[in-house]
């Protein structure tokens, strides 16, 4: 099952030059490894550990997320609207899972 | 002890406060609760090849987190360095307690220097945001979190 990855840009449309604040959310239970079960068996650890974000196919942030990072984690940007164009989120988890999800972000 | 002596040696003292006082405020930010530099220490050498100690304390770096949050397992934490977009290198975002204390490493390559997120505190501790400058500089935040149930258990 591919990952669900939801992206949002605020302002959704923002004026040429302006701060734009991207914020994804993973819909990932991101176990750490260090949780039990009611058996009292360790849950292995199965959390996103990369995220890269591109602009127009330019990598332009890599989250690198540890065991420490909460179950359907946020990852917010800020970035200057230069100009119009397509964000791209890729992940990837331990289990090897991917996501991917496009946005387009217009100019007002 | 004539005038001339006293005066080299006390100002020989001074210096020697000043000193001994940056080496404490870059250790010990005012002692936050809840610190656990051992296993800090081992994650930043992980991570960064470096030590506590190699660390600057800056004001250029705005960590904005909880200080009482009721679950560790949510905690949102903002971190914003007043830098140009094109000096900083990376985040990275550390935690005293937990049993992994790198929390996560933000690359940063045309966003500007501010990254948020959510990350799980195991105790009481303090978050620490490291960034990794361009020059090779390493700007440090800290600011403690006091946890009522824990992120990680």
């Amino acid at each position: 099952m591919a990952i669900n990855i939801l992206i949002r840009f605020t302002p959704a449309k923002p004026k040429a030059g302006e701060e734009v604040r991207v914020q994804i959310v993973v819909q990932h239970p991101m176990e750490p490894g260090t949780r039990r079960d009611g058996t009292g068996k360790l849950i292995p650890a199965d959390h996103i550990n990369e995220v890269n974000v591109l602009f127009d196919n330019q990598l332009i942030a890599q989250v690198k997320p540890g065991p420490g990072t909460s179950a359907n984690p946020l990852f917010a940007f800020k970035m200057r609207a230069a100009k119009a164009g397509q964000l791209k989120v890729t992940c990837k988890d331990l289990n090897g899972q991917t996501g991917e999800k496009t946005a387009d972000l217009a100019l007002a | 002890m004539d005038r001339r002596t006293f005066i080299k040696a006390s100002a020989g003292a001074v210096a020697g406060t000043l000193l001994a006082n940056q080496l404490t405020s870059a250790l010990a930010q005012g002692g936050l609760e809840g610190e656990d530099l051992a296993n800090l220490e081992k994650g930043l050498r992980q991570v960064l090849g470096k030590g506590f100690r190699d660390l600057t304390v800056s004001q250029q770096v705005k960590l904005v987190a909880p200080t009482i949050a009721e679950s560790g397992a949510n905690v949102p934490v903002e971190i914003e360095a007043s830098l140009p977009a094109d000096q900083v290198k990376a985040i990275h975002c550390f935690c005293d307690k937990n049993a992994n204390p790198l929390l996560f490493t933000v690359i940063l390559n045309g966003v500007l220097p501010y990254y948020a997120t959510r990350v799980r505190v195991a105790e009481t501790a303090p978050v620490r945001a490291v960034v990794e400058t361009k020059d090779g500089r390493f700007l440090l935040a800290s600011q403690s979190v006091r946890v009522t149930v824990g992120g990680c258990g």
